[in-house]
């Protein structure tokens, strides 16, 4: 979902910037008290990984592919400040390393991959340290957050294009925002059911680290952590 | 570092060079949402030049040395994976250590985020 060199006009790619740069700054200057180095490494394997996945394009419908997010993966299991800076890491690797998605549209890529995924994914985030246990229900609720969280992303890439002027005259912002979305769907499912599965990977594995509490059987991993 | 440390760590490059490295040579070549939209809405074409970084290392997602091949490839996925785990990793060490100087290396001190 990328949003390539020139089709955001400088007003709209200078709004998103400047929204990104004040979360990216925000999440920062709040990071520190969020981490512990536990935390460190699974942020920089959870970046390791979401980068690779971003690689990975699916066929989903015809002449259509879809690739993973993320973010809202990253939000669930690091919290909004630090998923926001492991999305821009990703990001501006991304487009200054790979070109993909523009320089001057880094912004904007951060505010629709990054901040409003991220900040989804802290709602699930929430509801796991209520609960703090795998059920089904939470993993309903990665589903349904993963396709809301492209869907969010999907519709706000056609207000920036759309204020921008990049789209055809003739074309409506409703009808370009029914085209988006109908794709973007049924790639926030696929979004959705492996936000869910990962989820539920790192919780039984890295629960310590995700939540800052211990598993409810202790293993050995724990009492080597707690050693 | 502990074990636990390392072995998360393990985990993330195993990811890197099989995910990133593997099953992204098998990635459709199809265009993506969005581009597809642009596609559709014929509003493919940028009407600016916009800015694009010069492909210095990397021609997209290969390796300019090896081309657009399995290894070009396979060096972008896994390339890139390890730049943004090294990023991570070097930033997360700063910012703990910004955090409380005296407390760095202490663990599960600080409330869940």
């Amino acid at each position: 979902m990328h949003i390539g060199s020139g089709f955001l006009s400088p007003t709209v790619w200078g709004a998103a910037a400047a929204v990104s740069g004040a979360a990216l700054a925000a999440a920062l200057a709040t990071a520190g008290r969020r981490l512990d180095d536990r935390k460190v490494p699974l942020m920089g394997v959870m970046g390791a990984f979401v980068f690779a996945a971003q690689m990975v394009n699916f066929p989903i419908l015809p002449g259509t592919s879809g690739h993973l997010g993320g973010g809202f993966l990253l939000g669930v299991l690091l919290g909004a400040p630090l998923g926001i800076i492991v999305m821009a890491s990703i990001l501006v690797v991304q487009s200054l390393v790979f070109q993909d998605g523009g320089v001057e549209a880094l912004g904007a890529n951060i505010l629709v991959m990054g901040i409003i995924p991220c900040l989804l994914g802290t709602i699930l985030r929430v509801l796991w340290q209520k609960r703090q246990r795998p059920s089904g229900w939470l993993d309903l609720a990665a589903v349904v957050g993963g396709v809301a969280a492209v869907l969010a992303g999907a519709t706000v890439v056609i207000l920036l294009l759309w204020r921008s002027g990049a789209l055809p005259a003739k074309i409506g912002l409703w009808e370009a925002m029914a085209v988006m979305d109908s794709v973007h769907l049924a790639i926030g499912v696929v979004e959705g059911a492996v936000s869910a599965l990962v989820v539920r990977f790192v919780m039984a594995t890295r629960r310590e680290a995700v939540l800052g509490t211990l598993p409810a059987a202790a293993g050995a991993c724990a009492k080597e952590a707690s050693a | 570092m502990t074990a636990h440390d390392r072995q998360t760590l393990l985990v993330g490059i195993a990811m890197a060079i099989i995910i990133g490295g593997l099953v992204s040579y098998f990635a459709s070549d199809r265009p993506d949402g969005l581009e597809k939209t642009q596609e559709d809405l014929g509003a493919a074409e940028p009407p600016d030049a916009g800015l694009e970084a010069p492909p210095i290392l990397f021609n997209e997602y290969s390796l300019k040395w090896l081309g657009e091949g399995f290894w070009g490839n396979a060096a972008a996925g896994v390339g890139g994976s390890l730049l943004v785990l090294g990023i991570l990793l070097g930033l997360g060490h700063l910012l703990n250590r910004r955090r409380a100087p005296a407390e760095a290396g202490g663990r599960s001190t600080s409330p869940p985020a």
